[in-house]
């Protein structure tokens, strides 16, 4: 078990904050955390795609998008941002 | 006069002691070489001061400076710059500012206006379609910013008989008392660096209103008005400048921040707050941000609105929130949005009160400064900063901000500034270009006088923050870019557009991946461009600026002059700070970043600053001694 969080313009699109999820690496998580904001918000924008493109973070250490997940993570997910 | 358009073609010396005005000779080469804002402050600066002045001599001058896109309908062309000799470091620096006193500066007839002199006894300068009028401040001396502004609107309306529209620069009680790092107010908007509200408070000057019927021209409306659409297009459609700053505001970095180890925490000890999500802007934005908002003309409208005591204010930066969250240990936003407002209604500068308190937290720990001030202890610091305003208690110490107190007390290693100026939030351990650029900024420890590096390092692009490799050359560009923006009145944020949008909708890509890969190897390339800007006699979509000062200024302009123009700024600029004093010997930073890891099981986050420094220096075609030698000057038209 692995538990999700999202940041940005993603939390704010989807209103999903945070969940938990049977997961073996990032790919895999990819299709439940879509699941997760459909449930949320039907209409949603936010696509795989989309979700592929956020950068990943693991118990607060940015990791590859083709990372491994281990039981008890921590996975953040969260698209670029810039300035201030 | 000017043939140029977008200018009012009239510079004013205002002198407080005698209380006359009088034209200063700027001409339009001046304006083709320092175009406006900060760089036109910086030259009057170097045709000004002679090294012997102090920041609170009647003889320091204060350049209010705005740009000639101001008032012209440009995007986000609204902004002005305050230059003088900062109380905080004793070397020029300049604050800009989002507040609507520059676009009515020149409503008023002015491209800018250079005040030196002191008033003897507490007055406010009224101008008025080019006319000045001084009034005695005596019952505005102590209100806060917000009053001393309702109080100025309702003289302004007893004095015309109908109320005023009109543009204000106010200080609050922490200029009055000459806080080190006392801000100018305009509206709601702070040019809060520096201590430019305390260099008003020497001058005994309480306020600046400025009103006028002046319209700046523009050269070629047609062309203008279709550029504008272009980019405020493009802005809009871009995913930083028409999604995160709009939504998030500057507060969206501190999750990517904490992320990257990028985040100050406990006065710089580490890069990460276990509890950054409490002072998030994503919290911000679902428990707390009321609406947006904007500087006038700008599309982005970057400012949070808060709830503060029954009313709707401006909400914190992304500054703000770091500095006087996880870096002083608070994990209550309600209270930070407070303490934000409370420091602007006081007038004073938040990242250098934050910044001050957390070295004074820190060496209350240590035994060195037994003050009552903890980590986390975050209950009557409203009062502490009330303190501070007005000198009182151990708010007359911390009134002198980190370097000085440091010096008494002893805790220089953890006194977290650079030339005298408190670093702003980003933790530049695990972002060593980010920690060149405060080390060698003009004015000290700012974020973008530095050149902004962090935003290729961790924030926007991933270019790997712990290689010095390139980091000079990119640090010198970035500096010229941002000097260059803004001398035409625009908000440095519009450059974010800059950032290809593919980088930032797909960071995970092949394309993303091989430019962060290549960046600190284009070094090089950019020592060829910065030798011969002549060479980039073209123009470029991504830096709509040119296209800005052709349309709308006249002024032939391509990214070579461009960037040559931004070179002359900092140059100039690095000119006056030598004539006080200033050399490589002040580009440091303290040892907690440059000597101990931030992660200790990995020896190279720390700030490699030596090794930097020199290729900077070389870079830049300065003498080893960090300084530009008079050829270097000559060669940049500056002498
Ligand atoms: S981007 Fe933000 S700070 Fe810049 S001009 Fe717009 S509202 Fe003001």
């Amino acid at each position: 078990m692995v538990t999700v969080k999202l940041f940005g313009t993603l939390r704010l699109d989807s209103g999903v904050r945070e969940f938990t999820a049977e997961a073996a690496s990032v790919k895999e998580l990819y299709p439940l955390v879509l699941r997760e904001i459909r449930a949320k918000k039907a209409d949603t924008a936010v696509t795989e795609r989309s979700l592929r493109a956020c950068l990943v973070a693991v118990n607060g250490e940015q990791v590859s998008p083709r990372a491994k997940l281990r039981d008890g993570d921590l996975v953040y997910l969260f698209p670029a941002v810039a300035g201030g | 006069m000017t043939n140029y358009c977008g200018y009012m073609g009239k510079v004013v010396l205002l002198d407080l002691s005698t209380g006359k005005a009088e034209n200063y000779i700027w001409t339009d080469l001046d304006r083709e070489k320092y175009i406006g804002g900060k760089a036109m402050a910086s030259k009057i600066l170097y045709d000004s001061l002679t090294g012997k002045e102090t920041p609170f001599s009647p003889e320091n001058l204060i350049v209010i400076a705005t740009g000639p896109l101001t008032g012209t309908g440009a995007p986000s062309s609204n902004r002005f710059d305050i230059s003088s000799l900062s109380p905080l470091t004793g070397i020029t620096s300049s604050s800009n500012c989002g507040g609507n006193f520059g676009h009515y500066l020149k409503k008023a007839g002015f491209d800018a206006l250079i005040i030196r002199g002191k008033c003897e006894r507490p007055t406010w300068v009224e101008i008025d379609n080019g006319e000045f009028r001084f009034h005695d401040a005596a019952s505005l001396w102590g209100m806060k910013a917000g009053e001393t502004q309702e109080a100025l609107q309702k003289e302004l309306l007893a004095e015309h008989g109908k109320p005023v529209r009109c543009g204000m620069a106010v200080i609050g009680p922490a200029g009055e008392n000459l806080v080190r790092y006392a801000s100018v107010i305009s509206g709601e908007r702070a040019a809060g660096r520096a201590g430019m509200g305390a260099v008003f408070g020497s001058k005994n000057l309480k306020a600046i209103t400025s009103a006028g019927d002046a319209v700046p021209s523009v050269f070629d409306k047609d062309k203008a008005l279709e550029h504008h659409k272009r980019w405020v297009s493009y802005i809009r459609s871009h995913p930083l400048t028409g999604e995160q700053l709009p939504r998030l505001g500057t507060a969206g970095l501190v999750s990517s921040m904490q992320v990257h180890g990028l985040l100050s925490t406990r006065n710089y000890a580490k890069g990460r707050f276990e509890d950054f999500e409490a002072v998030s802007g994503e919290a911000l934005a679902e428990e707390l941000n009321v609406s947006n908002s904007g500087c006038l003309s700008c599309p982005i409208r970057c400012t949070r609105r808060v709830p503060v005591e029954g009313k709707t204010v401006k909400g914190p930066e992304l500054e703000t929130l770091g500095l006087l969250g996880g870096n002083i240990e608070n994990r209550d936003l309600e209270l930070l949005c407070r303490w934000n407002y409370e420091l602007d209604e006081l007038g004073m500068d938040t990242i250098s009160t934050a910044g001050t308190l957390a070295w004074a937290m820190e060496a209350n720990e240590k035994g060195l400064w037994k003050n009552g001030l903890s980590f986390g202890e975050v209950d009557g610091l409203s009062q502490v900063f009330d303190d501070i305003a007005h000198r009182r208690g151990i708010g007359a110490e911390l009134a002198e901000g980190s370097k000085r107190l440091s010096e008494k007390y002893g805790g220089k290693e953890f006194a977290i500034h650079s030339k005298g100026m408190e670093l702003a939030a980003y933790e530049p351990r695990r972002a060593v270009g980010q920690g060149l650029g405060y080390a060698v900024a003009n004015r000290g420890g700012c974020h973008l006088n530095g050149g902004y590096l962090v935003v290729l390092e961790g924030l926007g692009m991933n270019v790997n923050g712990q290689t010095p490799r390139g980091k000079a050359d990119l640090c010198m560009i970035m500096q010229d870019l941002m000097e260059a923006i803004s001398m035409g009145g625009q908000c440095l944020f519009t450059s974010y557009g800059v950032v290809p949008a593919f980088m930032i909708r797909n960071p995970n890509g092949l394309l993303a991946k091989t430019v962060n890969a290549v960046v600190p190897w284009i070094g090089p390339a950019v020592r060829v461009l910065n030798k011969a800007p002549e060479i980039a006699c073209f123009q470029l979509f991504l830096l709509p600026y040119t296209y800005e000062l052709n349309y709308t200024v006249g002024m032939k302009m391509n990214i070579g002059k461009f960037i040559r123009a931004g070179e002359r700024s900092y140059n100039v600029e690095r000119a006056v700070n030598a004539r006080f004093g200033v050399s490589a010997e002040n580009d440091k930073l303290p040892k907690r970043l440059t000597d101990m890891p931030q992660d200790p099981k990995r020896p190279d986050t720390k700030v490699p600053l030596e090794q930097m420094n020199m290729t900077y220096y070389r870079a830049r075609g300065w003498e080893k001694n960090g300084l530009p030698s008079e050829k270097k000057l000559r060669r940049l038209g500056i002498r």
